[in-house]
């Protein structure tokens, strides 16, 4: 028996064996990674442009967004999720602010950070009309603190 | 360069495996092939001898342990929710139903493969002295393997799992005095409803195959402590009855046939062990018969296994799991059967429920815990245990014949049907 | 030996590498893919330029989902009909077209499986059209999805499907309850029809079955009313509408069809002709409604109609308790209501009767409404074959009075009665009279009696 063939076919089997593993690894993998979700959507509706009131934000609890309205500037979104840990945020309308329940942060109107351990200011989401009149919202979209829809 | 040998020498810790001393280390240096023995005798890796049915059952449950993990991501014990499951498996995940299959038909092909690995061990006697517990352990094995099938058929909580464990259950309710109540026991309830779904989960995802698990870890370490595999029958001379040795400190007044202590060739601690090996003994002129495990044990486990893997993916991409319409305990379908491997039993209940549904049953699976101790025939040569032998075999045809009586020729109201005669049941 | 060995490894490994590949291509191929790219495509060619036409055409691709926990159903049509909300798809091909005149059931809040059947969950164009073993609930035939509409909007009346309203009476008027039970009132011999609409029979055996029962169903024992076939298409609406499953609240809200003409039934059904008029016909206790619409806002009148306490202090209208749709549809009605609607009504109420003749006639409510009828004939004439029953026929009630004193009869209905046998050692006859004592209190049982004797008199003046 050729003792340098004996081994390459054990060598190139395992070789074989090893990519077929990585592949089925790879697969189970892709297996795992939702194709359907059943959360809430990331893109939804939030209903009339006439139902949200000027001043203060409107908080969403299910989306987790702040919807402000502004007679001149119009609307726009901000997310209630605090860039830190991921806690909900409150607004306070006296100082007119965001406060992190969890680890304190403060995060301006405009959604800079003011103090606390928050890396990042709070996003803000895309938010356009759609063909029915009503507002669109994408958490996939976050777009500059300075956007505004005009209705 | 260095520095990566040091590391991979520090994980395999052993001689290069171009020589003798590399190659067993390999074997009891790792932790999981030390259940090898470093050297095995040459016959006893010819396939006709055990046909690997040891091997392939472990590697299905292996194949269904990690399937069956990935698919427990995607489900929720509870209906309907579990019917929408499989039904997200089979749309909407991504190879859903190439698990499920694979799932599936491993857990068939294990109840096959264990019940065909038990005809092997008793064809050959290989549950004979010193190995009659280990046998014991196969025979639980095999139940369990039943029972996890047999509560995974419930899981899809389509209309064929319902019944199937309707029936099934019912089977089981005939024994005398307990029987009900196992039966509530089982199912958390009267009918199979929520609970018995719940309960049936908890069984077949951490009840019984930690058992699986912990027997087979016995199994294994008994196959190796009672002498490996068995000597396969045609390499057993008259004479060599002698060697065998008796298990264990025997009575006092019975003498001992054993080799030369010197003359035996074990590795392992078991030599320091004060006492005679227990297990078939290795003579000299045996020696020349052995190999090293590594590679000729190895290169056939590994090939048995890309084998069994390759089947199973091979049938889980042209055959589809079957998945009926959602459990509903308002229609029954004509007719309600058993998982197949029951229908057998399922065939007996029909003819008389106490004795079909609980006499047999009972006899059969107490006839084979009781097999090692009652065959005390010390022979393994099929020329001295032909009685036993027909009838093993009867008992075996038996059991296929029913099943296949229950499975192809039972029509609606378990009316006699062959195969071949299309029945519609009748309309209500 | 060894060697081929190992090369019977290395090919076994190959195998099983392959395999895996393949599976994973066929995972990465499902049928619904080309149908999305497909739409792209047709999106594409709307896009002004070839920059936005490329951000079009990379759009990932994704199962579409609409989950509905409040129908108890996740739909996932719109992976392949991707237009049916948008209406610049109204002249798209395939399966991407518009679907007009949804009005409020868009597919983002109501599904498709819905109205149409199928199964929401499939991914697959056979599977999710329902037309696969294992599968109860394909797609209803064209002809059939406005039968849909009932399995929701089961009280008023539903715009558009006459059959559902004609459904329901004919199952009201020709005595299908002395057979059948419907939300549990009705009798035994014939199958329960409260979920009649969720057995999963086809409208096709439905529709034939009501013509001709013993046809489809041999050994049935439903008579054969000889409908026609419009009154058994009818009927197929009407059944294929019967589910009481649960709806989440915001369905269950909108389930009340807010049209004028189920608030001109309100306006009957509550009597408000006894207190108001319209353009002076009526009574004058409470203000006149006509033209009430413009004097006042919809929302002032139904926050009237909630509270009236509240609008006028020491108002003497009752509360009615009224779902918002239907005050939603009596100011649609109000907002049309004529001076004629007010007469018809009051000719309708016609003379005040004596107590006795409202005993009677309440008699004769019940005789239909419980499903007398059914056997007994809407004239009291009987004459539905019974085999093996005296006569072989149900028997005719009209002379009921010349075998039976009344308490008699009330004895009958109460408890029920197998027909005498034509022959003893025959079979039973399929009909036979039930029990009717927990459906129907004394009361009940006493005014059919006396509605029954009010015939026989009727029958011996006219001789």
């Amino acid at each position: 028996m050729n003792r340098r063939d004996f081994f390459s076919w054990g060598t190139v089997g395992v070789a074989a064996l090893c990519s077929a593993v990585a592949v089925s690894l790879g697969a189970v993998g892709r297996f795992l990674m939702p194709s359907v979700f059943y959360g809430p959507p990331q893109s939804f509706k939030i209903g009339d442009p006439a139902d949200f009131p000027f001043g203060s934000p409107t908080f969403l609890v299910d989306e987790k967004i702040f919807v402000f309205r502004d007679r001149e500037k119009g609307f726009a979104v901000a997310s209630a999720v605090c860039t830190h840990l991921g806690c909900t945020v409150a607004y306070f309308p006296s100082d007119r602010d965001f406060h992190c329940p969890c680890h304190g942060s403060v995060f301006s109107p405009t959604g800079a950070v003011l103090h606390g351990p928050a890396p990042r200011p709070l996003n803000w989401f895309e938010v356009t009309l759609t063909r029915d009149g009503q507002l669109r919202v994408d958490k996939d979209k976050t777009v500059p603190p300075t956007y505004r829809l005009m209705v | 360069m260095k520095l990566i040998r040091e590391i991979w020498q520090s994980i395999v810790r052993r001689d290069p495996l171009s020589t003798d001393k590399g190659k067993s280390e390999l074997v009891f240096l790792n932790v999981w092939l030390h259940i090898h023995p470093a050297k095995v005798k040459k016959e006893n890796l010819r396939f006709k001898h055990s046909f690997y049915l040891g091997f392939i059952t472990f590697f299905l449950f292996i194949i269904l342990v990690t399937t069956g993990i990935a698919l427990m991501c995607y489900y929720r014990p509870y209906p309907p929710q579990a019917y929408q499951d499989m039904k997200d498996l089979q749309f909407a995940v991504f190879m859903g139903p190439f698990l499920r299959n694979m799932h599936r038909w491993a857990a068939h092909g294990m109840v096959v493969c264990v019940f065909l690995h038990m005809c092997r061990v008793f064809y050959t006697g290989s549950y004979k002295k010193p190995r009659q517990f280990n046998w014991v352990v196969g025979v639980l094995l095999l139940l369990l393997t039943l029972g996890l099938s047999f509560t995974g058929y419930l899981l899809p909580w389509d209309q064929l799992a319902y019944w199937a464990i309707t029936v099934g259950t019912n089977i089981g309710s005939y024994a005398p005095l307990i029987g009900g109540q196992l039966r509530e026991l089982l199912l958390g309830g009267h009918s199979v409803g929520e609970a018995a779904l719940l309960r049936f989960y908890v069984l077949h995802v951490a009840v019984l195959p930690s058992l699986v698990i912990l027997l087979t870890i016995v199994h294994f370490w008994r196959v190796r402590k009672d002498g490996g595999l068995s000597r396969p029958v045609w390499k057993l001379k008259p004479q060599k009855q002698e060697a065998l040795v008796t298990i264990g400190a025997p009575a006092e007044a019975v003498p001992l046939h054993v080799a030369a202590a010197s003359t035996d060739k074990t590795y392992g601690l078991m030599e320091v062990v004060t006492g005679k090996p227990i297990f078939e003994t290795i003579t000299p002129e045996e020696e020349e018969d052995t190999v090293f495990s590594y590679p000729y044990a190895f290169v056939r486990e590994a090939v048995v296994l890309m084998g069994t893997v390759t089947t199973i993916m091979m049938m889980s991409l042209f055959m589809n799991a079957p998945l009926e319409e959602m459990a509903n305990p308002a229609v029954t379908p004509n007719p309600a059967k058993a998982p197949w491997y029951f229908l057998g039993l399922q065939e007996l209940v029909s003819h008389s429920a106490l004795l079909g549904g609980v006499v047999a049953p009972a006899l059969m699976v107490l006839a084979l815990l009781a097999i090692p101790y009652f065959d005390r025939n010390p022979s393994r040569r099929p020329g001295d245990r032909k009685w036993v032998l027909w009838v093993f075999t009867l008992f075996v045809v038996a059991n296929i014949a029913l099943i296949i009586v229950g499975t192809f020729f039972r029509g609606p109201g378990w009316a006699w049907v062959p195969p071949w005669v299309h029945v519609v049941a009748r309309p209500e | 030996m060894e060697r081929k060995l190992q090369q019977l490894f290395f090919a076994l490994s190959l195998l099983a590498l392959v395999l895996i590949l393949v599976a994973e291509w066929q995972a990465s191929t499902p049928s619904w893919k080309p149908y999305q790219r497909k739409f792209l495509q047709l999106e594409a060619q709307e896009e002004p330029n070839a920059v936005s036409k490329a951000a079009v055409l990379a759009t990932p691709l994704a199962i579409n989902q609409v989950v509905l926990p409040g129908l108890q159903r996740v739909d996932r049509c719109t992976t392949c009909h991707l237009g049916v909300e948008d209406p610049t798809m109204k002249n798209a091909p395939g399966p991407f077209h518009y679907h007009a005149g949804l009005g409020p059931h868009v597919p983002s809040k109501f599904g498709c499986t819905i109205c149409h059947g199928g199964q929401g969950l499939a991914t697959d164009m056979k599977d999710a059209h329902g037309n696969v073993a294992f599968w109860q609930t394909p797609l209803l035939p064209a002809d059939y999805v406005r039968a849909s509409c009932g399995r929701c909007h089961k009280e008023g009346d539903v715009p558009g499907v006459p059959e559902l309203t004609e459904g329901h009476h004919l199952f009201d008027t020709e005595g299908c309850r002395g057979c059948h039970k419907l939300n549990g009132v009705g009798g035994s011999i014939g199958p329960d029809l409260t979920e009649e609409g969720a057995n999963h029979r086809s409208p096709e055996w439905l529709e034939r079955h009501f013509l001709a029962p013993n046809a489809v169903s041999p050994g049935s024992a439903m008579p054969n009313f000889h409908f026609t076939r419009e009154q058994a298409r009818a009927l197929t609406y009407y059944m294929l509408s019967l589910t009481s499953g649960d709806m989440g609240s915001y369905y269950s809200s909108e389930r009340l069809i807010p049209s004028p003409e189920y608030g001109r039934q309100l306006f009957v059904e509550k009597d408000c002709i006894v207190c108001h008029a319209i353009g002076g016909i009526g009574a004058k206790t409470g203000p006149d409604l006509l033209g009430v619409t413009k004097r006042h806002s919809a929302e002032w009148i139904d926050e009237q109609l909630v509270n009236p306490e509240l609008v006028y202090p020491g108002s003497s209208m009752p509360e009615y308790d009224l779902e918002s749709n239907a005050r939603k549809a009596l100011v649609a009605f109000l907002a049309s209501a004529t001076p004629e609607d007010a007469q018809q009504m009051l000719t309708r109420k016609g003379h005040p009767l004596t107590p006795k003749d409202a005993a009677i006639e309440a008699g004769k409510q019940d005789f239909a409404r419980f499903g007398c009828a059914g056997c007994h004939g809407t004239e009291l004439q009987g004459g539905l074959a019974n085999p093996n029953a005296q006569g072989e026929q149900v028997p005719s009630l009209l002379h009921v009075s010349d075998d039976y004193t009344k308490d008699e009869v009330i004895g009958i209905i109460r408890d029920g009665r197998m027909p005498p046998l034509d022959n003893v050692k025959g079979p039973t006859p399929p009909l036979y009279m039930p029990s009717w004592k927990h459906v129907l209190s004394d009361e009940d049982i006493n005014r059919i009696a006396d509605f029954l004797w009010s015939k026989q008199q009727q029958k011996k003046e006219s001789w």
